[in-house]
């Protein structure tokens, strides 16, 4: 079963810290390990409130409906979600002190609930610049049908 | 009205209101459930204290892509009305957020392109603090599209 539950994820970052991969471990353009996970409604929503959201497309079915999605789809942001749901504990992203310095993405189609997502990601390179050790990550979102959610990449910064 | 119509109704320079954002260790932490991010940097005070680097921060910071959120609310909710789909948002960070402060987004539509298959807006997109420092900028890509993705 690859239904989402936000509760089953550990919020403890320290704990397992030891054993993910830093800086200097990691090779770049070799494939981060994900499994698929599967959106509710209830996730969308909670997902969506938490970012701020409050347009009745993430929330209320009859509104979403009537609109051209003809259901409710998740916020265009879900990928936020998506990129700790689909990774482990392990993955380096959940380091201490890893700080976001910006990402971009494009938007294919709509995430939905009862969609399955695939997580295909890298870090595609590491560079040092400024006396600071940055990582560019690069992933693509797809549904059961394989189809592409969305795509991006994000800079981001380590511990020394 | 079709969203070619409210495409050319569009001007080059008009702005998008975004709402203001008042951040708080709630906001943060509802921030982290709903996304699985709880990287001790938006909890740990103490932690916070350390050097990160070559950066320092006065306290715990607010999570960079909530700058990304609110920037794609503010462009997806104006686009939508219009049959206009949000296609593209890049952002950058460039001073940190804190518990307390209210942070508002805005965009400007910079010039319109007509591709072959396609009628594209982009817009210069700013967050700015209460204090009218500017913490993210970004540019993002709308389509006009004739069905909309995603459409059923």
């Amino acid at each position: 079963m690859t239904e989402l539950r936000l509760e089953d994820f550990e919020t403890d970052f320290w704990k397992d810290a030891g054993d993910r991969r830093t800086w200097d471990d990691l090779v770049p353009g070799e494939e981060r390990e994900t499994h698929p996970v599967t959106l509710t409604k209830a996730v969308v929503a909670k997902f969506a409130r938490a970012m701020g959201e409050d347009n009745p497309l993430y929330f209320d079915e009859d509104y979403a409906r009537a609109t051209p999605f003809g259901g409710i789809i998740a916020p265009p942001s879900i990928h936020i979600l998506l990129m700790f749901a689909c990774t482990g504990i392990h993955d380096w992203m959940r380091s201490p002190g890893t700080i976001n310095a910006g990402q971009s993405w494009f938007y294919n189609i709509p995430a939905r609930p009862g969609d399955t997502i695939t997580m295909r990601g890298t870090a595609l390179d590491r560079f040092i610049k400024k006396e600071r050790l940055f990582v560019i990550h690069d992933n693509v979102f797809t549904n059961q049908d394989r189809a592409v959610i969305c795509s991006g990449r994000g800079w981001t910064i380590h511990p020394a | 009205m079709s969203a070619t119509q409210e495409f050319d109704k569009i001007s080059v320079g008009d702005a998008v209101s975004g709402r203001p954002f008042a951040v708080s260790r709630e906001t943060i932490r509802e921030f982290a459930e709903g996304s699985l991010d709880f990287n001790p940097l938006h909890f740990d005070e103490e932690y916070m204290k350390s050097t990160f680097g070559k950066t320092a921060f006065r306290d715990v910071i607010m999570h960079g892509m909530q700058n990304f959120a609110l920037m794609t609310r503010t462009v997806t909710d104006w686009l939508l009305p219009k049959g206009g789909y949000h296609r593209r948002l890049e952002a950058r960070w460039l001073n940190p957020v804190y518990p307390g402060d209210v942070i508002t987004p805005n965009a400007r539509v910079s010039p319109k392109n007509v591709t072959d298959k396609g009628r594209w807006l982009l817009f210069d997109v700013e967050i700015a603090n209460q204090d009218g420092l500017v913490v993210a900028r970004g540019e993002a890509m709308a389509e006009f599209p004739d069905v909309m993705p995603g459409a059923r």
